[in-house]
């Protein structure tokens, strides 16, 4: 599903990001993506959704590799991956209902079909009776669950989540995990960055850990054990 | 269209195996919906919208405007045809005869369109009559005014006028023709040079316009920022995002021209009566001519290019520039 190959990342000045990062998601999987903040997991994540070209090596998803991809079809690319983001990223003017829908409105859907899966997403994150809400009327973990079911209403084959969890008291984050799990038991892939270890490594999920722009663990990671 | 995931339907119109009529109507009935919610757009910053539409409106006022004295100045200059009436001054001693059979010619001549003939005796009349100097012309003892056949050609352009005037001049019993040309040549080169002028303000003024829209819409894509970058997150194409830019360019446009088309109108039915005063004094026949409707449609039509012109150059350079920095 997605596969890094010996990927490099250095920003000009010789800042090196990413230094020969390699590792496979297949699909189906989910996998945590952890490490300190600078250690690389935001290049990481963005070499994935095209914010960012790797310096070396190659991105591939679903075997097609990104650096094929022209400009023009980024977006095309970022259909098929839903991505969440840490500050929700929503649109603070508009209902919660537009938010959504905003990925469905962007391909064509209308109508019907596009209120049907709306009130889906919501409905799988649990918050289908906040559709007419403005975004500020609703509490941090409800405005990141809005930003999961905008993620995952054209649904996506790929999720990427960028510290879901990270503004967020534990039990919400709990909540938040367990939308992902479920996203995860119907096939769908899915990496999430955080570096909230406790709840890592409670989750028993493969995880990969960066530090200083190497990949330094592959695997499961034990509860209180901290490989930094 | 998915790139990564060939099978994926993605499309809300394809997964429906939609047909193409329908699917015609939908392309049309979404293009109305966003029209209208740009539209809405314009309402919701009611302040912004009305300054540019005011100076878009006042922009295009002074070309629509001045097309219009052109216009009037040039049914001024239609009227006075006569000015290009050809004299034909009779040598003296020709016959009576001689200038009626001249006439008679002329009359017949296709190039023509009225003869008419003033005799000695009229023109002294009408001299003495005139002039003030009745008392001292009793004291002539002969007339010295010859007769004159006062000759309007058909066609009244300066060229042609002095082509029939050199070929008239060279008839037998002609000593000289005059045609009152220059003043005719004159005013041609005044109206000429008028619709130059206003070709060239207009040009100016038009590019003010679209630079005005094209700054407007570059501050309403600024304002818009952060939306844009979640939209182009979220898989937007360039061309998804800037259709509402258009749009409201378009809007700026209409509303801009048809403030122009009222501000018009009211100048005129302002300047109606002190014209009609003014002409009523030189007896002329001169209506002021407004918009008509061709003209109306067409400023409508050049306010909207303009006002889609500048969004479009503004929306090029600035949201292909707006990247996401980072999920």
């Amino acid at each position: 599903m997605l596969e890094f190959a010996d990927v490099s990342k250095s920003y000009p000045g010789g800042f090196v990001a990413l230094d020969r990062v390699s590792f496979k998601l297949e699909k189906g999987e989910m996998a945590f993506l952890t490490g300190h903040s600078g250690a690389g997991k935001s290049t990481l994540l963005k070499l994935i959704s095209l914010i960012e070209r790797p310096s070396v090596g190659r991105v591939l998803i679903n075997d097609v590799d990104l650096s094929r991809i022209r400009r023009a079809h980024i977006p095309y690319v970022r259909r098929d991956i839903g991505i969440i983001f840490q500050n929700h990223r929503l649109l603070m003017n508009h209902t919660v209902f537009d938010n959504v829908a905003l990925p469905l409105v962007i391909e064509g859907f209308s109508g019907k079909d596009m209120v049907k899966r709306v009130h889906a997403a919501l409905d799988k994150v649990g918050l289908l009776d906040k559709v007419r809400c403005l975004p500020h009327t609703l509490s941090g973990g409800e405005q990141q669950r809005v930003g999961i079911a905008r993620a995952v209403v054209n649904k996506p084959p790929l999720l990427l989540a960028d510290e879901p969890t990270g503004n967020l008291d534990p039990d919400l984050s709990k909540d938040i995990m367990r939308v992902f799990e479920a996203f995860n038991q119907v096939g769908v892939s899915v990496l999430v960055a955080t570096h909230d270890l406790g709840l890592v490594a409670r989750m028993k999920y493969r995880t990969l850990t960066l530090k200083q722009g190497k990949m330094i663990n592959d695997g499961l990671l034990q509860y209180q054990e901290d490989p930094l | 269209m998915s790139i990564l995931f060939s099978g994926r339907v993605t499309s809300g119109a394809s997964e429906h195996k939609i047909g193409i009529a329908r699917r015609f109507v939908m392309f049309w009935v979404n293009h109305v919906r966003q029209a209208v919610a740009s539209l809405g757009e314009l309402w919701r910053t009611p302040s912004a919208s009305i300054l540019t539409i005011g100076v878009l409106g006042v922009s295009l006022t002074l070309p629509a405007t001045l097309h219009l004295l052109v216009k009037n100045v040039q049914q001024v200059s239609d009227s006075f045809t006569q000015a290009a009436e050809i004299s034909l001054f009779i040598k003296e001693g020709s016959s009576d005869t001689q200038i009626r059979s001249l006439q008679q010619i002329l009359q017949a001549d296709p190039a023509i369109a009225r003869v008419s003939h003033i005799s000695k005796q009229q023109a002294l009349d009408e001299f003495a009559a005139v002039s003030g100097f009745g008392a001292a012309l009793n004291y002539l003892t002969d007339n010295p005014l010859p007769d004159v056949l006062l000759v309007l050609p058909k066609n009244t352009q300066a060229a042609s006028a002095r082509e029939l005037l050199a070929r008239l001049s060279k008839e037998r019993i002609v000593e000289f023709g005059k045609l009152d040309i220059d003043w005719l040549t004159r005013l041609d080169a005044i109206v000429s040079l008028l619709r130059q002028a206003v070709l060239v303000i207009a040009v100016l003024l038009l590019g003010a316009v679209l630079l005005i829209i094209g700054n407007t819409i570059r501050l309403s894509i600024m304002n818009k920022k952060d939306e844009i970058e979640v939209m182009k997150l979220v898989g937007a194409t360039d061309a998804f995002i800037q259709r509402p830019f258009l749009y409201s360019g378009i809007w700026y446009g209409v509303f801009g021209g048809l403030l122009a088309f009222l501000i018009v109108e009211a100048m005129l039915w302002w300047l109606q009566s002190a014209i009609v005063s003014v002409t009523s004094l030189y007896d002329s026949d001169f209506s002021l001519q407004a918009l008509s409707f061709v003209e109306f449609a067409s400023l409508m039509a050049l306010a909207m290019a303009l006002g889609l012109g500048g969004s479009y150059l503004s929306v090029r350079r600035h949201i292909t520039a707006i990247e996401p920095t980072g999920p």
